[in-house]
């Protein structure tokens, strides 16, 4: 496959806005529609199912040895709570590893999957503006993602959140917290690699270098650098304490400020609908010529 | 969108909004099961989620012990005072009361509150009869019954002191379950039974139930709560006040049986504030061997101490063995004798002298 970075400005292909054509949205909701069957029943769904599953075997599994040996987990000799136990699968499983993988891998196949299976001709030759099948795509992902990601901690929490004296009432807001982060977390991590997926030769490649290189660096680096990361922003509304284990954690801890919560909102708004906007444009721009 | 994909969807999205649905009804205090500790007694639902030290003691397995029976048998206790209360409130303390739970306040503005909850077998009527007599008035709050202003009626001189000892509030009792008494203030008690139905009690301080759910299965008897409440509430000398400030937690718990075996435990600000609180606690225990060697009830017991715990705990654990509880019950019950003016038992006269045998 080989995508070429031409663009020619101004120029859109058949099927954009002209008059009788669709509406961006209605075009998008038409998109969507098709995309989640394909997007949710596709290999990868195997991947995700693996990656969204742990965490509750992992719940099961410490449901099981609670009900078997009576004794909850135990860290250095302490006895965790429930809330503490959840706190640490949000951050490890949730935060750290399975928003930002499912926002590389769903993100940059929105464009890329397209060009590798030769089907984007087809898609662009229909009467929708080009931009609205991004738009369109980009929705399925985040329907599709969160309805997968969003069950699973809320299956954690019914597991994990009453062990240990910490009852569901106590942790819900917490959850709340949890779910809306996370829920921004896949849309801002998913609009950003949609845009690098439309945009970039090897997108994959370059997702996974920002996710586990840059995002990891930047946050261990003293000074303003963390700031070109989404993990800053995202990790300033988590409601749990963050873990100390292992030794990258314990410098991104020992280096880590948080921005004020209107900053987070405000500065992950621009990164989701900017990384998005900038995705539409380039989709609508750019000529892509399918390897044969 | 097919079939397939609509049916998961859906699925997902009923997953989430049950989900959200149980978390919303927990919240509101409309699953107690759920909202409520699962780690210690159930009746800390009733502990205010504010409180700095919860305690607990297990009465019937603590009066049904053999170190029990024999301090009884070494210590009698006065059984008129005894009677007269159960005839009164028909409660048998040794019988009746299963278990207590304890719990302190850092009320600061009225000087903290206190309520102590009761798991047992209470005659309620009887009670409200006696509240009665005494002037007591009896309301109804979410459900309790409490019982009030109990000695507000009675004798003035009589009651001056006892309130004044309560800080300046009357004593109360409520039947807030039943088989569960709470007995503290008025306000302490309404405090009580709003945490238990509201689901903001104790069970969700992450901290303190961390504390809970980590004593040892088995003790009988337990305290855990923060260590300032403590030293503010309790008039320490200032030595030991500043020796102990780098205690942030402590755990307390115990097994009593035939002997008597616990462990304090304390949790320091930092791993230095430890190690300094455990040179401390060396140097002291080091002192006890050295004064109590020559007793052997005092050099068993600081024997059995001993001092543990890694980065910021600390922990001193000791044993008494039901030997040497039975030298101190002995040596207890001598005490008894002298201070009734008992004479002890005179020892045995020596035998006379055998008559000379003559000399062939």
């Amino acid at each position: 496959m080989k995508m070429d970075t031409e663009s020619t400005p101004g120029t859109q292909s058949t099927g954009s806005t002209r008059g009788g054509s669709p509406s961006l949205f209605s075009s998008a909701v038409r998109v969507f529609d098709i995309s989640v069957g394909e997007m949710l029943w596709s290999r990868r769904t195997i991947f995700m199912a693996l990656v969204v599953g742990g965490p509750v075997v992992i719940a099961l599994a410490v449901r099981a040895a609670l009900f078997l040996t009576g004794r909850v987990g135990r860290v250095d000799g302490v006895a965790m709570t429930g809330q503490a136990m959840f706190g640490m699968m949000i951050w490890f499983f949730y935060l750290r590893f399975t928003v930002p993988v499912l926002g590389v891998f769903y993100g940059t196949a929105l464009i890329a999957d397209e060009v590798e299976d030769k089907t984007l001709t087809y898609l662009f030759t229909r009467p929708v503006r080009r931009g609205a099948v991004l738009l369109g795509k980009y929705l399925a992902y985040f329907a599709v993602t969160s309805l997968v990601v969003l069950p699973s901690v809320m299956i954690v929490w019914l597991l994990i959140a009453p062990i240990g004296g910490t009852g569901l009432a106590v942790s819900f807001i917490p959850l709340l917290k949890d779910l809306a982060l996370l829920a921004i977390g896949l849309g801002a991590y998913g609009a950003l690699f949609a845009f690098i997926g439309a945009k970039f030769k090897r997108p994959l490649l370059t997702g996974l270098i920002f996710v586990f290189g840059w995002e990891q660096a930047a946050l261990m680096i003293p000074g303003y650098l963390k700031k070109f990361t989404i993990a800053y922003y995202v990790q300033a509304l988590v409601p749990h304490a963050m873990p100390q284990e292992g030794v990258m954690s314990l410098i991104q801890g020992l280096f880590r400020d948080t921005p004020s919560l209107p900053v987070s909102l405000l500065c992950l708004a621009i990164i989701w609908f900017g990384f998005l906007w900038l995705a539409a444009r380039t989709v609508e721009r750019k000529e892509y010529v399918l390897e044969q | 969108m097919t079939k397939r994909t609509r049916y998961f969807m859906a699925g997902a999205a009923t997953v989430l909004a049950l989900g959200l649905c149980t978390g919303l009804v927990a919240y509101y205090g409309g699953l107690p099961a759920l909202s409520a500790s699962r780690t210690g007694p159930d009746e800390l639902s009733y502990v205010p989620a504010d409180a700095a030290v919860v305690a607990y003691a297990d009465i019937q397995t603590v009066m049904n012990s053999q170190f029990r029976q024999k301090l009884r048998e070494a210590i009698p206790m006065k059984e008129n005072e005894r009677n007269e209360f159960e005839e009164k409130t028909g409660i048998d303390v040794e019988r009746d009361i299963q278990y207590i739970i304890a719990a302190m306040s850092p009320d600061a503005a009225n000087g903290g509150s206190r309520v102590v909850l009761a798991r047992g077998t209470f005659n309620q009527g009887r009670l409200e009869a006696l509240a009665r007599e005494h002037g007591g008035q009896i309301q109804e709050y979410r459900g309790a019954r409490i019982l009030s202003r109990m000695v507000a009626k009675a004798t003035e001189e009589s009651t001056e002191p006892r309130v004044r000892r309560h800080g300046g509030k009357h004593p109360a009792l409520a039947f807030v379950d039943t088989g569960l008494v709470a007995i503290g203030d008025e306000a302490g008690l309404k405090k009580a039974i709003d945490a238990h139905h509201t689901g903001q009690s104790i069970s969700g301080n992450e901290e303190m139930m961390r504390l809970v759910g980590d004593i040892e299965a088995g003790s009988n008897a337990w305290a855990v709560g923060r260590f300032d409440a403590l030293r503010n509430h309790e008039k320490l000398p200032a030595q030991v006040h500043n020796q102990l400030s780098a205690v942030k937690w402590f755990a307390a718990t115990g097994h009593v049986n035939g002997g008597v075996s616990g462990s304090l435990r304390a949790e320091a600000r930092d791993d230095a504030a430890a190690e300094n609180l455990r040179d401390v606690v060396r140097g002291l225990l080091a002192l006890a061997k050295l004064q109590g060697g020559s007793d052997p009830r005092a050099a068993a017991l600081v024997q059995s101490l001993q001092l543990g715990g890694t980065g910021k705990t600390v922990i001193l654990s000791f044993a008494v063995p039901a030997e040497v509880v039975d030298l101190i019950a002995k040596s207890a019950r001598h005490h008894t004798e002298m201070e009734r003016g008992e004479a002890p038992e005179p020892p045995e006269p020596p035998r006379p002298p055998m008559p000379p045998v003559p000399d062939r």
